[in-house]
């Protein structure tokens, strides 16, 4: 019986479609879809963690890159200087978001709204300077180069070893955070976002729960930054700066901040544009900008919201010709 | 060299660097310049947040805009004042257009809503600019009648830059009595008092925003095409500099406009003096400071209105 709740539930049922789907593209052996395909796992997870904050608590944040550029920076620093390997850089990377998000969201989560954005603005574009003027550890503008995929414990030189790599953690996290959110700690991130002044009534402390919801999404976002840096196997400080934590906003309100999973959605389409685009026009920023006033002023829902509505228009239209009931699927 | 009759302290070389009070004063002028700089980037914003509560994160891109019309307009014209007025004047109604068109249906929703639409007006503004005026960063030459300058210590400081911080503190006082004084300014302050009894009078809010969207572009416009003489505009320059003027607006407290100037001078100054001590803290000191103030004074050193 629990088995046929979890399915029916339909975001489940897109991630197990999503995860074989994305299981097989290695299959076909061509490099470019391969490392694609990478990237687009990264920023889906970027953009999943960002929505964690800005879709379900109701925060919006401009200094999200600051966990993506700690993990990266964690993740190249640890694997380069102290022990030579992807997965032992990897968790350290991911871990060493945490000690950040408590001190950031200890002292920015008090505010809200303007001053919260305007807040992680600050906060985020400190880490930026920090990387750009440590150039004894952090390299500076060149960054840090030779981040490894071979390690002591772990090979993942091969570009189908790695994409699985970030497939695992892709599917983990996915999975996890989705978890997090059906749980009691998501009921009430949900209702902070919907109403942060009736919340306190209930006896919960605003700040605790924001508090945790902000180090989860720092999580993941590290988790995102750590793959990048393995990836790529170069970080610069440019994943530091503001305008790269409005990468996973601009994929959240094209995806739809309103679904679980639009921000991955978001996320494919924004890779496949800037892939894409990038070849024909080098103004497709301009794009992205008449997309999010067009999804402000019209579309609150993103690309999510007008595909639910077909599909609820296509319903309707079928149930009203009584296709359901003649195959019997419905009583 | 005294060249302003001040007995300068002692050279004192103390192995670290050396203090000199002309070279404190230089410094300090360049701070007030930098400061004059963060002013004219910020005054429009504070203004229309005032009024309008909209925080408009297309202000830096519409400041850059009126560098990029200095330019055109200096370079076709050749007269420095007269486009110094076009480029004021065709940024305030490039400003009205995005008003009328977008963001006057959003003065009542969600903050972040506001915030979001005014971003998605940035990147297209940005880009609208790249494709104008490409990708290479333009400048103009500083009219010849300014190009002479002072000497403070061994830094040399031109009459532009001077002209720079009297027209700053200019525009204080002209926005200052337009506000306070006249009967447009009356209106304004009625709308921001209370909305309905202003309609009640017979004021239109929405004109009076739009009028407000105007002179607050129009500021912004001024600012880009005064400051195009000395830094070259470019693309991303509009996302650097809007980092600037969110810090200065939100320390002095969002809408305050005297706490606005207070504030750009201030941090003028003391970045300017750090960057000439510290060379290698100055800008985090920026950051810091905004995450301090933040901190203790969440609604800024004088307050919001």
């Amino acid at each position: 019986m629990l088995l046929r709740n979890v399915l029916r539930d339909v975001n489940v049922v897109l991630i197990v479609i999503l995860a074989f789907t994305l299981a097989l593209i290695p299959l076909t052996g061509d490099r470019f879809y391969i490392y694609i395909t990478s990237l687009f796992m990264v920023y889906s997870l970027f953009a999943l963690s960002y929505n964690l904050l800005f879709g379900y608590a109701g925060l919006l944040s401009f200094g999200h890159a600051m966990f993506f550029a700690t993990g990266a920076y964690v993740t190249a620093l640890f694997t380069l200087k102290v022990f030579r390997d992807p997965l032992v850089g990897l968790i350290i990377g991911v871990m060493s978001a945490i000690p950040l998000a408590l001190i950031v969201g200890f002292l920015s989560l008090r505010h809200t709204r303007v001053y919260f954005a305007i807040l992680t603005l600050a906060f985020g574009m400190l880490i930026y300077a920090v990387l750009v003027k440590w150039r004894s550890v952090t390299g500076g503008t060149d960054g840090l180069v030779g981040i490894p995929k071979r390690g002591v414990i772990l090979d993942i030189s091969s570009p189908q070893a790695y994409y699985y790599f970030i497939l695992v953690f892709f599917i983990i996290a996915v999975l996890s955070l989705y978890i997090f959110i059906k749980s009691r700690w998501g009921l009430m991130i949900r209702a902070l976002g919907a109403n942060e002044d009736r919340l306190p009534f209930t006896g919960h402390s605003v700040l605790t729960i924001r508090l945790y919801t902000f180090t989860a999404s720092g999580l993941i976002a590290a988790l995102s930054g750590s793959l990048y840096s393995i990836l790529m196997g170069v970080v610069t400080p440019d994943i530091a700066y503001w305008t790269f934590s409005a990468e996973p906003l601009v994929m959240t309100l094209l995806g739809g901040s309103t679904y679980y999973m639009g921000p991955v959605l978001g996320a494919f389409i924004f890779i496949t544009l800037t892939t894409m685009l990038a070849r024909f026009a080098e103004y497709w920023l301009l794009l992205l900008g008449l997309a999010i006033i067009a999804v402000v002023v019209g579309f609150r829902g993103g690309v999510s919201g007008v595909l639910v509505l077909a599909v609820e228009r296509l319903m309707r239209s079928v149930e009203a010709r009584g296709v359901w009931r003649s195959l019997g699927l419905k009583t | 060299m005294y060249t302003i009759g001040i007995h300068p302290l002692p050279k004192l070389i103390t192995g670290v660097w050396y203090v000199s009070l002309e070279n404190f004063l230089a410094q300090s002028l360049i701070g007030l310049y930098k400061g004059s700089f963060y002013w004219l980037l910020a005054v429009g914003l504070t203004l229309i947040f005032g009024v309008t509560r909209i925080i408009n994160f297309a202000h830096a891109s519409f400041f850059v805009l009126g560098g990029y019309l200095m330019f055109t307009s200096y370079t076709y014209t050749g007269s420095f004042v007269l486009s110094l007025v076009v480029s004021m004047i065709v940024t305030g109604l490039v400003g009205v257009f995005f008003e009328i068109l977008l963001i006057r249906r959003i003065y009542r929703v969600n903050p972040i809503y506001q915030l979001l639409l005014t971003f998605g007006i940035a990147l297209v503004v940005n880009e609208f600019q790249k494709i104008i005026w490409g990708k290479f960063p333009k400048y103009v030459d500083i009219p010849e009648y300014m190009r002479g300058g002072i000497m403070i210590g061994d830094v040399g400081i031109s009459y532009y830059v001077l002209t720079i911080i009297g027209l700053g503190f200019l525009i204080l006082i002209l926005v200052h009595f337009i506000i306070n004084t006249s009967l447009w300014g009356l209106k304004v302050r009625t709308v921001w008092r209370d909305n309905v009894v202003a309609q009640v009078l017979g004021i239109n809010p929405n004109a009076v925003y739009t009028s407000v969207f105007f002179l607050g572009t129009a500021l912004a416009g001024l600012g880009g095409a005064l400051m195009v003489a000395l830094h070259p505009v470019g693309p991303g320059l509009g996302d650097h500099l809007i980092v600037y003027a969110f810090i200065v607006v939100v320390i002095a407290g969002l809408g305050n406009i005297m706490g606005a100037f207070i504030v750009s001078i201030l941090i003028g100054v003391i970045s300017s003096l750090a960057a000439w001590l510290a060379p290698e803290v100055d800008i985090l000191i920026v950051y810091s400071i905004a995450a301090l103030v933040l901190l203790l004074k969440p609604e800024g050193l004088f307050g919001e209105r």
